[in-house]
């Protein structure tokens, strides 16, 4: 195992020119001709539309979503959001009509020719309504969308200790610096998207199944994407709208999202409330842990909505070895925008509710939390009651306690935070990749799509290892469903694992295509030469890599909290880039400390989003930030390339580490993120 | 994010600004710096058929002390005001308002005309301007007319002036003798409004009692608000722990914040109360030095 501290180096940055201002985003896109699209949203969380004039609607476009991407659910079945509201709203946001014009600002004027009669109905807005006010869909019993059970059932341990607590993390943003947008041109009988996402393959997907039209020739282009954390990985109802008009009208359509519709209408991740039960020997063992997660799904099924409950609970034990264990989940309707995945998608959640309950332990046991979490791992693999495969956790987190400084931090300062917990990338199935040589370049496309993450970087240096061909003459392309047959996306902290691996396979296919025609491999042949190989490359094992974050902190007399260290120590596999791995930790710190500290999407009782701009939303700034300490190990995993996932690691190792800080520091005890000053002090 | 169409106009003279002004009269809107009307205009909160860009017009960015008055310009951006070494010495307390607006680019083109008439009650300026007992010189076509700073707003984005008025000038008593102050504003994160802010004057006697007392708070009520009990509690009085918690208290209860996304009406209370204490300190240091 090999570290590496960041400082000692300088980083990469701006590796796909976003920053320097090289980047071509959708909005840049102009067609001759293009109409411009303005959705007419709901103003209620819940109502009836009594009537409804002017503009494109359901009286033109009666379809429902599709669910395709992060989370695809095949049993969404009835729940699935229609692409315009029929009868009914169901959350502020929620597309009730469209209009379009040759420019933006007529467009936005249109909107005041739409006449709607609304009759208001009161909303579901809480887990707590969802729980005890009738079904917000006709048609239905009561308000759950999904509900599952893991792990066997188990006599309740015969242990003296038992605690018992409720969490809650709020619902949050995405907000990634881009919003969604989409451009849709109808010509020729071929309709061509163009769209910032993290996956084509799903967008193709998505617009054939919802549009119901299987002989659609369409051709799905990704122009650069500027963030996406989840949010852009699955279809929207605007893009079904957009497609449909541009076929209607046979002109492009371009629809670009503004801010407050992005806080107000992409799906936002987290939104649960969790409720843990710990048994305990007196020596810290435990020895049992009963457990119900409630995501607050929103009004429709996105998919991650009625599988979050399942994978929340699978992870619930976390790496520690926990033999009784049994968790039930229920994914909730409310009359809130559909909950969908956000950087973690259920990781984060899980992580809380154990992370916070075992240090909630170690106070009633008056234990150190760091001996406390130790002395509850295995040396050996170890799969958990709810099938949670883990490698043995000790010798890691043992190195962690040291890597991170714990003894040191314990000892000078009273606000200090300890998390460690397992990252389970989305491995399955696997990815596609193509490339083609010609000209002596090396020209590559992946199925899932860079988002920012700059997955040009690992992708010229694999195909360098690979195939010897210098890293100036590989280009990666943006994802393109003309060049690759299939493809899945890019999330779940999967790319460089089934980007990479995919790209591994296909490059050891043209070695051999290669090899064939010369009888042997040389850089010289392949790029004299022309070949053209693409791979399905399927992956289903787990690949679970362990972390652990610390955190101190000290406590202002408003309330007001200051980060003084933020420090993480994860395997990361083979590091591929250890610039591009720190950058996207240290990113990745930022937004759990902003889940922590500043972030989250309120409603009031009437279903009405407060939080309508992005500083009320609550992104964290410069100045709230400290300075971060990466360190990383580097445990290769059993793909030919060495890597393991990383992407979502900080977003769950540093919410559960800093609010214990802050508990620590303050005093108080904490149960929900974000923690607010005003808790602080009362 | 697009507003609906409107005319604008740029009036180069303040007649010609009167002038539009008494044309369209309620289907027109004054526009200074446009750090807050443009948001507005873009999300289509408000929408108003004219828009008077008073910017161009001469002669009101100045910032300068004559005769009794600091004489500010209406037009004088927030920048203005934070980079003008006179203010920074002397009126200490308009310098810590005008740095811990916004963002340095709200403050390059918001002005302080603006921040004082556009009425939220969230804006820093108001309450400044009450703690220094300033006045409102506005323009209109029947003359000019002084308004006090603690009646100029009076209600959310309601102020006293009548149709067809622009202010042109503020006018801050000059500071002389032991005079200090100092604002406070406690916010969730840079560049947000707060969740309470207050802004501090103080003269003394020669004694160190104190001569004169202004107090004006921001975010705690529909509107800026004077502390007027609490200015005449602390007026006579010699500063010690016990006066300043008094003080402190006697502001709270004049107060009335509203719960809402920045915290209870009982959390705002409780910071509203540590920073007056600190800032009656403060400004009381500073007065002693001053």
């Amino acid at each position: 195992m090999s570290t590496l501290n960041w400082g000692e180096r300088e980083l990469a940055y701006d590796v796909s020119g976003f920053v320097s201002g090289k980047g071509h985003f959708v909005d840049d896109i102009k067609l001759p001709g293009m109409l411009h699209m303005t959705v007419l949203r709901s103003p209620y969380a819940r109502a009836r539309i009594v009537s409804l004039k002017g503009g494109m609607s359901s009286k033109d476009l009666k379809a429902r979503m599709a669910s395709v991407g992060e989370g695809a659910s095949s049993e969404a079945g009835l729940s699935i959001e229609p692409v315009f509201a029929t009868e009914f709203v169901n959350y502020v946001g929620e597309p009730v009509a469209a209009v379009f014009a040759e420019d933006r600002y007529k467009s936005a004027d249109l909107l005041e020719s739409i006449e709607v009669d609304y009759e208001p109905m009161k909303p579901v807005v809480t887990i707590d309504d969802a729980l005890s006010m009738g079904p917000i869909h006709l048609g239905r019993k009561n308000n759950i969308m999904a509900e599952t059970i893991k792990g066997a059932d188990f006599k309740d341990p015969d242990s003296p200790i038992v605690i018992e607590d409720t969490l809650e993390n709020e619902r949050i943003s995405a907000n990634p610096i881009e919003p969604r947008g989409i451009v849709a041109s109808f010509s020729e009988g071929m309709l061509n998207v163009w769209i910032s996402t993290q996956a084509v393959h799903s967008i193709k997907e998505g617009l054939v199944e919802s549009l119901r039209n299987s002989e659609l020739l369409i051709h799905v282009m990704q122009t650069d994407t500027g963030g996406g954390f989840g949010s852009k990985g699955g279809l929207y109802p605007e893009y079904v709208i957009a497609a449909f008009a541009s076929m209607k009208f046979g002109k492009p359509v371009k629809w670009i999202e503004t801010r407050r519709e992005h806080l107000s209408s992409t799906h936002p991740g987290r939104g649960m409330r969790g409720k843990v039960k710990l048994f305990a020997e007196k020596d810290g063992k435990i020895t049992g842990l009963r457990g119900e997660v409630m995501i607050d799904a929103g009004a429709y099924d996105s998919g991650i909505a009625s599988f979050s409950p399942g994978f929340v609970a699978m992870q619930m034990t976390g790496p520690y070895f926990i033999e009784s264990a049994q968790v039930r989940g229920k994914a909730l309707f409310t009359n809130k925008v559909p909950q969908g995945p956000y950087r973690g998608a259920g990781r984060p959640e899980a992580s809380f509710l154990i992370e916070r309950m075992v240090d909630m332990l170690a106070d009633e046991l008056k234990m150190d939390p760091a001996d406390l979490r130790l002395m509850n791992m295995s040396e050996k693999p170890f799969t958990s009651p709810m099938g949670l495969k883990i490698d043995g956790a000790r010798p890691f987190f043992e190195s962690a306690v040291k890597e991170l400084g714990y003894m040191t931090e314990v000892k000078n300062s009273k606000g200090v935070g300890l998390s460690f917990f397992v990252l389970v990338p989305a491995v399955y199935p696997g990815e596609s990749a193509r490339i083609i040589i010609r000209d002596g370049r090396v020209r590559v496309w992946l199925g899932g799509n860079s988002h920012g993450q700059g997955h040009e970087v690992f992708v010229k240096k694999l195909v360098n290892e690979e195939l010897g061909v210098p890293e100036r003459l590989v280009t990666l392309y943006r994802g393109d469903t003309g060049m690759t047959k299939t493809g899945v996306g890019s999330w779940g902290s999967r790319s460089a694992i089934v980007g990479g691996a995919a790209i591994v396979a296909v490059c050891r296919k043209i070695k051999e295509d290669v090899v064939k025609i010369h009888g042997r491999y040389s850089t010289e042949s392949l790029l004299s030469g022309s070949y053209d190989e693409f791979i399905n490359n399927e992956l289903k094992m787990p690949l679970n890599s362990f972390g652990a974050n610390l955190a101190t902190v000290e406590i202002g007399k408003m309330g007001n909290v200051r980060i003084k260290k933020c420090v993480a120590f994860y395997d990361v596999g083979r590091a591929l880039n250890p610039d591009m791995v720190i950058g996207q930790i240290q990113g990745g710190m930022a937004q759990g400390i902003g889940q922590t500290l500043h972030e989250g999407l309120f409603y009031n009782d009437e279903g009405q989003l407060i939080t309508s701009s992005i500083s009320d939303a609550g992104v964290p700034l410069a100045e709230d930030l400290p300075n971060f300490t990466v360190k990383i190990a580097e445990n290769r995993s059993s793909l030919p390339h060495g890597a393991k996932g990383l992407g979502e690691s900080p977003t769950i190792g540093v919410p559960t580490a800093l609010i214990r800080a802050i508990e620590k520091a303050s005093g108080k005890r904490l149960r929900r993120t974000p923690v607010t000053p005003e808790e602080l002090i009362s | 994010m697009h507003p609906s169409s409107f005319e604008y106009f740029a009036p180069t003279k303040m007649e010609e600004a009167l002038d539009l002004l008494s044309k369209y009269k309620g289907d027109a809107k004054i526009m200074a710096g446009g750090q807050s009307l443009i948001p507005l205009l873009k999300l289509r909160i408000a929408s108003f058929p004219y828009v008077i860009d008073i910017s161009g017009l001469n002669g009101m960015r100045g910032i300068s002390e004559e005769g009794e008055y600091l004489e500010i310009g209406a037009l004088a951006t927030i920048s203005d005001i934070e980079e003008n070494e006179m203010v920074r010495e002397r009126y200490t307390i308009l310098h810590e308002a005008a740095v811990q607006i916004a963002d340095p680019l709200i403050r390059n083109r918001g002005t302080i005309g603006g921040n004082l008439s556009h009425g939220d009650p969230s804006n820093d300026m108001p309450s400044v301007a009450i703690a220094l007992k300033a006045k409102m010189e506005v323009i209109g076509k029947e003359g000019v007319r002084l308004i006090e700073g603690d009646s100029f707003i009076t209600d959310s984005f309601t102020n006293s002036m009548n149709e067809g008025e622009i202010l042109r000038r503020v006018l801050v008593p000059a500071a002389r003798g032991s005079t200090g102050g100092c604002y406070i504003k406690q916010k969730k994160s840079a560049g947000d409004f707060s969740v309470a802010a207050v802004a501090v004057q103080l003269s003394l006697n020669e004694n160190e009692s104190i001569r004169s007392a202004g107090i004006g708070l921001t975010s705690v009520a529909p509107k800026p608000l004077r502390a007027i009990r609490a200015e005449r509690f602390l007026e006579g009085k010699k500063i010690s722990d016990s006066v300043v918690k008094e003080a402190a208290k006697i502001v709270v209860s004049e107060s009335d914040p509203s719960t809402d996304f920045y915290g209870t009406s009982e959390f705002k209370k409780k910071v509203l109360e540590r920073i007056t204490e600190e800032a009656i300190n403060v400004s009381f240091e500073r007065a002693l030095v001053g």
